[in-house]
């Protein structure tokens, strides 16, 4: 398996919020001002968010840690524009977000492919959606497969591949185009240990290359402080942010820093958050 | 379809697989004949109320040119009434799902419309529009007409909100996303509808010959069996299902062809032949 680096290269002045080939491209601040979100359906109230409060540097990576059902998944689809929030609301480079934002890359946490569609033409289609022209984009869509180990895939159909081949399917289809901002809902879920670690790698090399804002949801605590600035921990639900810790261990996070007593010392700090509240139980 | 791979490049090896695939049917249906063949002889049965296969056979061969004229007569309207419905429904089920003033107004009359049996009206058709190729025509599109339209209304709006929620990222709308994930999306709910239309087609073209007519399979049976030639309304009932499956079996051909993606995820159904 290559690096997404090798895939690097796009066509010239394709694309959105891209600058020439090579170059880091302009991240964006995403700005969360008291979100709150509520679910009605049927007659049940589900207080998903509690006024959330994040301020999200241009070209930042954030990792949103979270136990399950306490809203990371409603979080990120808000800010992409996706749900209304029930209070507050989400800026994007100084924009208010009032539908759909579309200069985004979005990984959902189910890979969300089209059946009717082969690997290279999932890819594609984030292209063609966006009304540019997909053939420009093939050689950019092989080398981002292959760099997540799909070479000799790209003519398969999504019920011809495993679960974790669907889903790195859907991460290149949400880099393929790109973009100045990524939302990654645990893009790495449905892998494998050891494909995890490599795309763990893999996805730190391409933010350190483009530098695009970056929001990756994720319960697995190692994997938060590994390739974050800084890790929003939250608490159950309803989802509140309990706290940021900043993570200032130096890049790329390589074997030894990740194997350094302060990379320890921070997966700790944060498990002790989490038995604090009671999501991790001895 | 459990398809061998490894044959199905030549014709012959594909013959051969599928004989191996259908023997059971195959037997099943040889005994089949071989009983009613013999058990109508051992037994006395008159011909006149059940004939052995071989007298159907042999009075079909001495008679098969009336026959064809009254078939290629209902074929016309069993197609042709098919056709109409398939270019008229779809384009409804589109109107239903785009605007919602025609889902609110029209489609639950054309819901409540489809509960009145279609074949107590065909003789109001007579009365309207006479003994001629239009009233079979008509009766044929009504019949076919409804479960086109249900099953691709439902077809456009089973979309799965993740797609969607995916396609909304990127910013299409219009014809870009119908084309590329809407309609991709509703394929198989319409074919659904197709294939109910297809098979209820031949029906409605023979009872629409019943009611009034001076031509095709649906008279001829009537005339047959008016007569009590048994035999030539066998040999009638037998070419009706034969053109009844070939419309069916049409769009299911059209339907892998279409959608190989969907068709391949289905499990296997017992009418594949
Ligand atoms: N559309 C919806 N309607 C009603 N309730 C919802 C809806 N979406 C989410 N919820 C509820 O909101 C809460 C948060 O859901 P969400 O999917 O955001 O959790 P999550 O943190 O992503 O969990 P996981 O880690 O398991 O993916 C859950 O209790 C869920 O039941
Ligand atoms: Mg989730």
């Amino acid at each position: 398996m290559s690096s997404f680096l090798s895939a690097q290269r796009r066509p010239e002045g394709a694309g959105p919020g891209t600058g020439p080939a090579g170059d880091a491209i302009a991240g964006v601040p995403v700005l969360f001002d008291g979100v709150g979100q509520t679910f009605r359906t049927g007659g049940r109230v589900t207080r998903a968010l509690e006024r959330v409060d994040l301020e999200v540097e241009a070209g930042e990576f954030v990792a949103i840690l979270g136990p399950s059902g306490c809203g990371k998944s409603t979080l990120m689809k808000i800010a992409a524009g996706l749900i209304a929030p029930s209070e507050g609301q989400v800026s994007i480079g100084g924009t208010v977000v009032r539908g759909p934002w579309t200069k985004l890359g979005v990984v959902f946490q189910s890979p969300v492919l089209l059946d009717w569609r082969n690997v290279l033409d999932n890819v594609l289609v984030q292209l063609e959606l966006r009304g540019i022209d997909p053939a420009a984009y093939r050689d950019r869509a092989h080398a981002l497969l292959r760099s997540v180990g799909l070479e000799g895939f790209a003519d398969r159909m999504p019920r011809e591949l495993s679960g974790g081949m669907r889903q790195r399917t859907a991460i290149v289809r949400g880099l393929i185009h790109d973009p100045p901002l990524l939302m990654m809902d645990e893009p790495f879920g449905a892998l494998d240990a050891l494909t995890r670690e490599q795309m763990r790698i893999d996805l730190e090399k391409l933010w350190l290359s483009r530098r695009q804002t970056t929001l990756f949801i994720t319960h697995g605590i190692s994997e938060a402080v590994a390739l974050a600035d800084r890790v929003v921990v939250m608490t159950p639900r309803p989802g509140r942010i309990d706290r940021i810790i900043p993570i200032d261990l130096p890049r790329p996070r390589n074997k030894a820093v990740i194997s350094s007593a302060r990379f320890t010392a921070t997966c700790d700090e944060i498990t002790e958050l989490f038995m604090k509240n009671g999501v991790i139980q001895y | 379809m459990p398809t061998a791979k490894g044959d199905a490049a030549s014709g012959s090896g594909r013959f051969a697989a599928w004989l191996r695939r259908r023997i059971g049917l195959i037997l099943v249906f040889v005994a089949l004949f071989l009983l009613w063949e013999y058990a109508v002889k051992i037994f006395g049965i008159k011909e006149y109320l059940l004939p052995p296969p071989t007298r159907i056979w042999t009075e079909f061969l001495k008679r098969w040119p009336t026959v064809m004229a009254g078939a290629w007569i209902t074929g016309q309207e069993i197609v042709g009434g098919y056709l109409l419905a398939v270019v008229v429904s779809i384009p409804l089920a589109l109107a239903v799902v785009r605007w919602r003033f025609v889902e609110e107004s029209l489609y639950p009359v054309i819901v409540f419309l489809q509960i009145i049996p279609k074949i107590a009206i065909a003789p109001l058709f007579i009365i309207w529009f006479g003994f001629g190729f239009g009233p079979k025509l008509l009766i044929v599109f009504l019949l076919c007409f409804f479960p086109i339209v249900v099953s691709s209304v439902a077809g456009f709006k089973s979309l799965d909100p993740d797609v969607m929620d995916f396609a909304r990222t990127t910013g299409a709308g219009g014809l870009r996303l119908f084309l590329k994930i809407r309609l991709p999306q509703a394929l198989p709910g319409i074919f659904t509808g197709l294939k109910v239309g297809a098979a209820l087609a031949a029906t409605a073209a023979v009872v629409a010959e019943f009611v009034a007519s001076d031509r095709g399979l649906g008279y001829l049976l009537q005339q047959y069996n008016g007569q009590l030639e048994t035999p030539m309304v066998f040999a009638t009932i037998v070419l009706l299902s034969i053109m009844g499956l070939v419309v069916y079996y049409a769009v299911e051909w059209l339907e892998r062809l279409v959608i190989p993606w969907h068709v391949s995820q289905r499990p296997n159904d017992v009418t594949g032949i």
